[in-house]
């Protein structure tokens, strides 16, 4: 009689369902702004409905250039990058690349960058009136361009500051704010961007990082620094992602170095609703998909009948 | 463009670090055009070091004797790197990931539409390896390729045998004089151009950026269409990273940053900012 209760517990798929705020993910796992495009372009070699949602590539009302290259280097488990936020701009991108994303059920999560308060302001009030997108993220934390992004993260109250003026645009879109790691106590920031209005927060943005050409000796970016991503950051970006969980109330999605299922339960384990795959889908574009199901393997070959009911598990 | 883990059937070295790799994989290989490129996972797990795949040409299609149905590629690897050497390590049997094929192939279309009777193939060292599939696809249209093939030394001009046993028109210079003229690659080539009745003459050039620049100025000179073969250090290779730019002209004439692996590696010359190079 047990024997069979038990199989039948097996044989229901768990739910994997999250919610961040009032956006349900059909899965915690999303794609990283910047490292996935608008979608569509992995879409012939993954099943972009496979996971809970996509975030694209930060959008400016304006396009913007971007770095001169070289941009991007290599590292031991990772990589840099300055990219300097190249971008079609806001109206290319909503007639150009997302009805084709909205032909698919995932979630598509905007991230918005500017040089100044009003640069954000603007993009997201245009964006505000767009169907088709589930909700906006703020990126204060890239540390690739002269002014702003980086600039909102020196100080709290600034990063207080865009997130309570972008939330008051937001009218009908929730706002995520993306942290930099590039601060003394993410708790401090987590908390204030909460304070702020916040829905939710990503924690965390790519480490400010440098590598040197020994030969030329020149560094190998021209942008002199680039922002460190990739397994490498894992460990610190998981202690960020604990630290904020612990600070604030707001579901904290966590992104840093995540490569395989295992690192995405660690990081639900530390407490995030949900993680964000950046880097590794460069090398194995279908990863985000496979750690969906890798989720769910390890649900059922636990009998977990709720992957919340694992997330914030983490035994101190 | 499609992911898969295919087995090496063959790998031939060719001396100075140089390796002819076959693999078997016939879903890709009926896939790729000339001037694609396949992404490499060098190590053979997918998340150990080194992280990025590498970019390689497609050399030539691998046919089965006899039938000449498409069964995999071939590529050519120069040891550079870390990546590289694993992949000159590897033995017939073992599995590579390989991403592809991938990029803005070359124009054969227009050049096979009766309008190109003569094809100036332009290779600097291992970008001879963008240039074989492309004489054969020329051959199949009845465009005659010239080969012109430079390098600083005789070992550098690898696989020339395979292009002689199309029976092109070749052109060898080195720099040390060790075979051919004694020079660059482009002395031939002005000397061609000049030579020629310049309607329906295409250059078709891939080599260090240098060589690139001086075949470009040479096809503007004698005003005939040129298109190049560029290289980038890659991330995704899909066009998500916005890693791999190099500064390009878009059809409106303002400077954009382009990326090789998706605008590219194939470009018309002329859109290309030759003065600034991605290095």
């Amino acid at each position: 009689m047990v024997h069979k209760q038990v199989k039948r517990q097996a044989d229901r798929s768990p739910r994997l369902e999250v919610d961040i705020g009032t956006v349900r993910l059909r899965n915690p796992v999303m794609t990283a702004s910047g490292t996935f495009a608008y979608g569509v372009e992995f879409a012939h070699l993954m099943d972009l409905d496979a996971i809970g949602g996509i975030v694209v590539k930060g959008i400016s009302m304006k396009p913007i250039k971007g770095n001169p290259p070289p941009r991007i280097w290599e590292t031991s488990s990772g990589m840099l990058n300055a990219i300097g936020w190249q971008n079609i701009g806001a109206v290319e991108f909503v007639t150009a690349k997302l009805p084709a994303l909205r032909k698919y059920r995932t979630n598509i999560v905007v991230n918005i960058v500017g040089f100044d308060l009003d640069d954000y302001l603007e993009v997201a009030r245009f964006l505000n009136d767009c169907p088709g997108i589930a909700a906006l993220e703020l990126n204060i934390s890239c540390p690739n361009v002269k002014k702003g992004g980086f600039h909102f993260n020196k100080d709290p109250r600034d990063a207080h500051a865009v997130t309570a003026q972008t939330k008051k645009v937001c009218t009908r879109l929730p706002l995520w704010v993306k942290l930099s790691p590039n601060v003394t106590d993410i708790c401090e920031f987590a908390r204030a961007c909460e304070e702020a209005g916040a829905d939710a927060l990503s924690v965390v943005n790519t480490f400010v990082g440098m590598a040197i050409d020994v030969e030329k000796r020149r560094p190998r970016l021209k942008y002199v620094t680039g922002g460190l991503s990739g397994p490498a950051i894992k460990p610190v970006a998981l202690r960020m992602v604990w630290q904020a969980c612990r600070a604030v109330k707001i579901p904290v999605i966590g992104v840093g170095g995540i490569a395989t299922t295992e690192d995405a339960l660690e990081f639900l384990i530390a407490g995030a609703r949900a993680i964000q795959v950046g880097t590794a889908n460069f090398y194995n574009p279908a990863a985000s998909q496979q750690i969906a199901a890798g989720l769910a393997e390890y649900c059922s070959s636990k009998a977990i009948g709720d992957i919340n009911e694992i997330i914030g598990s983490l035994r101190t | 463009m499609l992911d898969r883990k295919i087995r090496v059937r063959e790998i031939r070295d060719l001396g100075g670090g140089n390796h002819l790799l076959t693999m078997s994989s016939p879903e890709q290989a009926r896939l790729v055009q000339p001037g694609q490129f396949m992404m490499l996972k060098c190590s053979a797990g997918l998340n150990d070091n080194p992280l990025l795949r590498r970019p390689f040409s497609v050399f030539d299609v691998d046919r089965t004797p006899g039938a000449k149905r498409a069964r995999g590629l071939v590529l050519l690897v120069k040891e550079v790197g870390a990546g590289s050497r694993m992949l000159a390590a590897l033995k017939p049997g073992q599995e590579v990931c390989v991403l592809g094929p991938q990029g803005r192939p070359f124009a054969v279309a227009t050049a096979t539409q009766g309008r190109v009777s003569t094809a100036c193939l332009v290779a600097g060292g291992v970008g001879i390896a963008a240039l074989y599939l492309l004489a054969q696809r020329l051959l199949e249209h009845g465009v005659a390729p010239v080969l012109f093939y430079g390098g600083r030394t005789a070992a550098d001009l690898v696989l020339r045998e395979y292009f002689q046993r199309l029976g092109l028109e070749t052109h060898y210079t080195t720099e040390d004089a060790s075979l051919g003229e004694a020079g660059l690659v482009t002395y031939p080539l002005e000397r061609f151009l000049r030579s020629r009745i310049r309607s329906g003459v295409r250059v078709y050039a891939c080599g260090p950026w240098a060589m690139m620049k001086a075949a470009h100025d040479l096809a503007v000179k004698y005003k005939v269409p040129c298109e190049v073969s560029l290289e980038a250090r890659m991330g995704c290779s899909l066009g998500a990273c916005m890693g791999c730019v190099i500064r390009a002209f878009d059809d409106g004439g303002e400077e954009q940053y382009m990326r090789v692996c998706l605008e590219g590696p194939i470009m018309d010359s002329r859109k290309v900012d030759w003065d600034t190079p991605p290095i």
